[in-house]
């Protein structure tokens, strides 16, 4: 379990951290040296993160993340307003009926679909914990579901129509198989709807399904703690730990750090946030720092100083051992605070803001609909007015 | 249409299989057609599997996902094109190959399933039938409509995989809980049906298969492999003692010292002390003499 190394970078596509605490076994041993072939090369766990198709088609920087979502906003809009035009050409409307049309067939700005979306992703998640499902199909239903909006805009397809397509496919993807009928009746919702976009789904998915979650991670690093800081850590209290972090690391999930840090860096950010001290603490003694090699001094005895300094030993034999270069325990945590900042921004959408960005996002697909609810109003007021006149 | 349907060459129960070529390079491909309409709840599971895991591997010894596409309502996996397959190839009894060769052979398909694994993906149903030739005589571990992660500790998993002469020992015990060395299991199978040229464990039923599989490599026994009687199977059994190095000299006469070696880490009972790829790819078998055979010079079609 000593396999935990995390890259350096994580915005620019470049150095994303192993994944998985599993991959010891996997590693290739070095061979005989004069066995070696002439260009012997190691595969790490970060070259092997590389392939995946999370790293490939869903890890971005900020500001291609952006750009992304201003793309399917932008040409959202492009169609709502080709639509607003034709309306207006179509039918002749009231300078009234104009006005309406002005005020309140608006497309939504970026931001409004973003809230939305991240809204409805919480949705996903209330509901498929609702159906019992496990935590890993949960976050797959989350993340599918935010990956099919960057590709598609809240102005196309009804975020509603989709939540249960995607906690659907996700339990297939994650091998949690349940029927769709037994599914439809537990969600209360019909095999139609939830089949309806299933390859629109796998589509926007680009078909990459493949998710690599920071739960894993989080068991490894849960044991590696314990390893390193031995005898310094309760086990009730890291077990505590463990679980909190748990449902800390599915939040995170709704938000944007899946897309920047890899997940042993969101994991480790979690961790930060529930317990800054043993973190750093822990990180310091894994990664000792190269200027700074003097080895920390414990507070307590003699005999756990000693150890220390033997793991300290074994970790830097280690790294010489790999060719790699040791990773600067400084400039992780750097990564892992920002990292932790970003999971503590997000503000989420009241229900009261979240049916007005929605009721705006029907009415700039249904413009008419603004138009009848207007002639029914003043069809309504007449007769009251003309009522008081007798009066 | 970037991709054209020549000609038909397959049928499964979830897919057809069609000869083609990809338009913008002339390049030879394969694709295999869903049909999505036959299942009932939407997007079969073994398409989802096959999809989920190609998109993640990119090797010389694992099929390559070309691209994937839909049309009229179909999903299609374009794959590369692949003309014939080990099992073909060993029945074949026109082709002559060489220990040479064979070590070629293994060493692909070793080469593939540790991709697998190392991306922490169990193959299940590894046979000389899902093993794949280029047409340069590369090996490729193909169809991955039965693999999953590779589980926790703690997962339930069905034992109910793998082709029943390729099946591990614990998936006969109907074990819950597996690990990659069921892969390795098939591929000591497929190492040895190579050697012999016929089938090696060859169970008529499920039942059959553990008495043919215990006749040829003993039944395993709570010293080699802690708590083994407690599966509930297990007292029925005949008990077998295992075969000596000479018994296993005369079944398979060209193996080397270190073949057998090699064979024997593969075929270890216990799953837990049989060996890993990563043991396996370091054998002294692929040290020793003579070298595996260059893959595009040995003779596939008869």
């Amino acid at each position: 379990m000593t396999d935990v190394q995390v890259g350096e970078k994580s915005t620019s596509n470049s150095a994303p951290a192993n994944m998985t605490v599993k991959g010891k076994e996997a590693e290739l041993k070095p061979a005989a040296e004069n066995n070696k072939p002439f260009n012997y090369k190691r595969i790490s766990d970060d070259d092997l993160y590389r392939h995946s198709s999370q790293y490939r088609m869903w890890s971005y920087t900020r500001d291609q993340l952006q750009e992304k979502r201003i793309d399917t906003n932008a040409r959202a809009i492009a169609y709502i307003e080709e639509n607003l035009l034709k309306v207006r050409e179509a039918s002749n409307l009231t300078e009234e009926e104009i006005k309406v049309l002005e005020d309140k067939a608006i497309p939504l700005t970026m931001e409004e679909e973003l809230g939305l979306v991240n809204f409805y992703a919480k949705k996903v998640q209330v509901i498929a914990q609702h159906l019992n499902l496990p935590t890993e199909v949960v976050a797959t239903a989350i993340s599918f579901f935010r990956r099919f909006f960057l590709e598609n805009s809240v102005m196309q397809i009804d975020p509603k129509s989709i939540v249960h397509t995607t906690i659907f496919l996700a339990c297939k993807s994650e091998n949690y198989f349940i029927s769709v009928d037994s599914f439809a009746q537990k969600a209360k919702s019909t095999r139609e709807s939830i089949l309806k976009f299933e390859f629109k789904l796998l589509e926007s998915l680009k078909f990459s399904l493949l998710n690599h979650h920071p739960y894993k991670p989080l068991h490894g690093f849960f044991l590696d703690i314990q390893n390193v800081l031995y005898g310094k850590v309760d086990l009730n209290y890291m077990g505590q730990i463990y679980d909190r972090c748990k449902k800390r690391i599915t939040a995170a999930i709704l938000t944007d750090v899946v897309y920047f840090y890899t997940p042993p860096q969101i994991t480790l950010a979690t961790l930060l946030i529930e317990d800054e001290a043993l973190v750093t603490r822990y990180l310091e003694m894994k990664f000792p720092s190269r200027e700074n090699s003097q080895e920390p001094v414990s507070e307590s005895g003699e005999k756990e100083e000693q150890n220390d300094t033997n793991t300290t030993k074994k970790n830097k034999e280690q790294n010489l051992d790999d060719g790699k270069s040791p990773i600067d325990s400084a400039k992780l945590l750097a990564i892992i605070r920002e990292c932790k900042s970003l999971i503590e921004e997000p503000k989420p959408l009241s229900t009261e803001e979240a049916k007005k960005i929605a009721a705006k996002n029907y009415y700039c697909q249904n413009p008419l609909t603004l138009i009848q609810k207007l002639k029914r109003k003043m069809n309504e007021d007449t007769p009251a007015a003309e009522k008081r006149q007798k009066i | 249409m970037e991709y054209t349907k020549e000609k038909k060459v397959g049928e499964g129960t979830y897919a057809v299989v069609y000869l083609g070529s990809q338009h913008s390079t002339g390049r030879k491909i394969a694709v295999k057609e869903i049909k999505t309409s036959e299942f009932k709840d939407g997007l079969d599971m073994s398409a989802i599997r096959e999809v989920k895991y190609l998109q993640e591997m990119q090797h010389p010894n694992v099929i390559e996902l070309v691209d994937i596409f839909m049309a009229y309502d179909n999903l299609n996996l374009v794959l590369e094109f692949l003309p014939t397959d080990l099992e073909v190839v060993i029945k074949d009894k026109s082709i002559l190959f060489t220990p040479a060769d064979i070590k070629a052979w293994i060493l692909m398909t070793l080469r593939g399933v540790y991709h697998c694994h190392r991306n922490f993906i169990l193959h299940r149903d590894l046979k000389p039938n899902n093993l794949l030739f280029s047409p340069d005589g590369q090996i490729k571990v193909a169809d991955f409509g039965l693999a999953r992660a590779i589980p926790a500790p703690h997962e339930i998993l069905t034992s109910n995989v793998v082709t029943r002469w390729y099946r591990a020992p614990e998936l006969l015990f109907g074990a819950k809980h597996y690990t990659s060395a069921i892969d390795i299991w098939s591929v000591g199978v497929i190492f040895a049906e190579l050697m012999l040229r016929i089938p090696y464990l060859p169970g008529q039923n499920d039942v059959d298969q553990m008495e043919v599989t215990f006749r040829a490599l003993g039944t395993p026994t709570d010293r080699d492999w802690p708590e083994v009687s407690s599966f509930m199977t297990y007292n029925k059994l005949q008990i077998y003692p295992p075969p000596s190095r000479d018994e296993l000299r005369k079944r398979f006469i060209a193996a080397s010292e270190y073949a057998l070696d090699f064979m024997c880490g593969m075929l270890t009972m216990n799953p837990q002390k049989r060996w890993t790829a990563v043991q396996c790819l370091e054998s002294d078998y692929f040290k020793e003499l003579p070298s595996p055979s260059d893959p595009s010079t040995i003779k596939i079609h008869s």
